[in-house]
């Protein structure tokens, strides 16, 4: 291909884009919204499977004393849990540490906790780190058998809920997601469908003068790529956006919550929103040329 | 052509077992009263129409078994003309006529020292900037034949291109086409014009109801003027 037929082409694309600016706003406007749900469900989805992840590969269990155990029963029971296969360290946590600990999360808000008076309402803990992830099934219904433990907590259940999250949250995405791209395939085939159709006179001429099917075909093709591509780029930096000021929100408030880092996540998913939003676009430019190409 | 036949899916018969041969370089009229098969005889020979029996070649090229494909490139060997022009009323002439290169790929220097040669040609040169609208019918089809030659090709094909032009005009469009056809190229023209035909002097084919009924080395029209 020459370099003067790929000006051509290009000279041609915007051309056609200028001449159709309104359908050409709306098509890159629904691939947009489209993929900007699709970029949404993204995140939630691998955001959710990521804290999934993270829940799953604790090695920590926390251990809850009963409320009246006394202080022997509590040294005993941090022996005992030294004593456990796989226990790497215990850490003792009595009421008042626990109870400031919890003022700090607080924050701004500690004074809610006026409410309680002098009460302190949380027990004598130990937090048990273990070597690796597996230890825990095995040690938890042992430390839950020993004398003055209330009881010991662990991720799991959390975990399960959360990949049942997952799984509800990719269903349904997935499902909004293919109705979105079906939308957009739509939307975009028929500004192409408007495009061929006002440049038909000069389609039939370019058949009668000898131009093969692909370079026909490249002009709107290339259109529709461009507003696919356009669409996408905006649905990028909103999400982008979006996605950064949840990070800082995120950071000041939930500082435990495991988001994923910003980067280079944000980049692959921006690189995969684009790759897909210049396909519907190529796609939906396909349909409508079928058609008119049989000459 | 060997025993071409066309039926078209309604049932209608245009062509009936026709048998032609046309040599290069001839200049040959195609005439007949409307509805007659002038029209299907005329775009079977680029392949818009398919006929639907017997052999088609051109240039040595078997038209009926060419592949979707090959198609873009019998065209190149064809100029195609209308009688409604069919130009690019949102290009200039010079626009016209390049498209007609660009399409094929044509290096651009390659196309501007071309078009101003076939507008040399046709007498259109100090107009090149003019869009059609700003053009007499004439003048029109001047781009138009322009446009069909300018990629050098064996064969031009031209379905009444004076069907929508005065008699003055169309003596100047078939001068042109006599030049054209003095350099060698083969012309096959459809037409109703009695006194194009008869002033001429050539190859004269009358198809009437399917049929070849006449097909003179140095004909005449044949039929009462608005048939």
């Amino acid at each position: 291909m020459s370099l003067g037929t790929k000006e051509y082409f290009v000279k041609e694309t915007f051309k056609s884009i200028k001449r159709n600016q309104l359908m050409s706003f709306a098509s890159v406007s629904t691939v947009a919204v489209s993929l900007l749900v699709l970029g949404m469900f993204l995140l939630m989805v691998m955001n959710a499977n990521n804290l999934a992840k993270y829940l799953e590969s604790q090695v920590q269990v926390s251990v809850y004393m009963e409320d009246g155990a006394s202080q022997n029963a509590i040294a005993t029971t941090e022996k005992s849990l030294k004593a456990l296969p796989g226990v790497v360290k215990v850490t003792s946590i009595n009421k008042d540490q626990a109870m400031a600990k919890f003022k700090k999360r607080l924050g701004d808000q500690n004074r809610l906790l006026d409410a309680l008076g002098e009460e302190n309402p949380f027990p004598n803990s130990f937090d048990v780190q273990v070597d690796k992830p597996e230890r825990i099934a095995q040690i938890v219904p042992k430390i839950d058998e020993m004398k003055g433990v209330e009881t010991a907590k662990f991720g799991q259940e959390v975990v399960e809920h959360m990949f049942k999250l997952t799984e509800l949250l990719r269903m349904g995405g997935m499902l909004l997601v293919f109705l979105l791209a079906l939308a957009t395939l739509f939307i975009i085939s028929n500004t192409i469908r408007i495009t061929v159709f006002a440049r038909r006179r000069e389609v039939s001429i370019m058949k009668y003068v000898g131009a093969t099917n692909w370079f026909i075909r490249w002009p709107f093709l290339l259109e529709g790529m461009f507003l696919g591509f356009a669409g996408s780029v905006v649905a990028t930096l909103v999400l982008m956006q979006i996605y950064l000021a949840l990070q800082e929100k995120v950071y000041t408030t939930l500082a435990f919550f495991p988001l994923i880092p910003a980067w280079p996540f944000l980049g692959y998913l921006s690189l995969f929103l684009i790759i897909t939003g210049t396909a519907i676009g190529a796609a939906g430019s396909c349909i409508p040329l079928r058609k008119f190409l049989d000459v | 052509m060997k025993g071409i036949s066309k039926t078209y899916p309604s049932g209608a018969v245009a062509l009936r077992g026709v048998d032609i041969h046309i040599k290069p370089g001839e200049f040959v009229f195609v005439v007949g009263p409307s509805g007659a098969g002038k029209s299907t005889f005329i775009k079977m020979l680029f392949r818009e129409v398919i006929p639907t029996t017997g052999q088609l070649f051109v240039d040595g090229v078997d038209v009926m078994s060419l592949r979707p494909e090959e198609i873009p490139f019998l065209r190149r060997q064809l100029g195609i003309i209308f009688q409604d022009y069919r130009l690019l009323n949102e290009r200039t002439v010079y626009d016209n006529i390049a498209f007609a290169m660009q399409v094929i790929e044509t290096p651009y220097r390659q196309i501007k020292r071309r078009v101003a040669s076939v507008l040399d040609l046709v007498g259109l040169r100090s107009r090149s900037g003019d869009y059609p609208g700003e053009l007499s019918g004439g003048e029109q089809q001047r781009v138009a034949i322009a446009r069909a030659i300018v990629n050098d090709p064996l064969l031009v094909i031209a379905d009444e291109p004076t069907g929508n032009l005065d008699p003055e005009t169309s003596r100047d469009i078939m001068r042109i086409f006599s030049q054209i056809n003095n350099s060698g190229t083969t012309i096959v023209m459809a037409t109703h014009d009695k006194n194009i035909v008869d002033t001429m002097g050539k190859r004269v084919i009358a198809i009437e109801d399917g049929y070849i009924v006449r097909d003179d080395a140095k004909g005449v029209y044949g039929y009462e003027p608005g048939h």
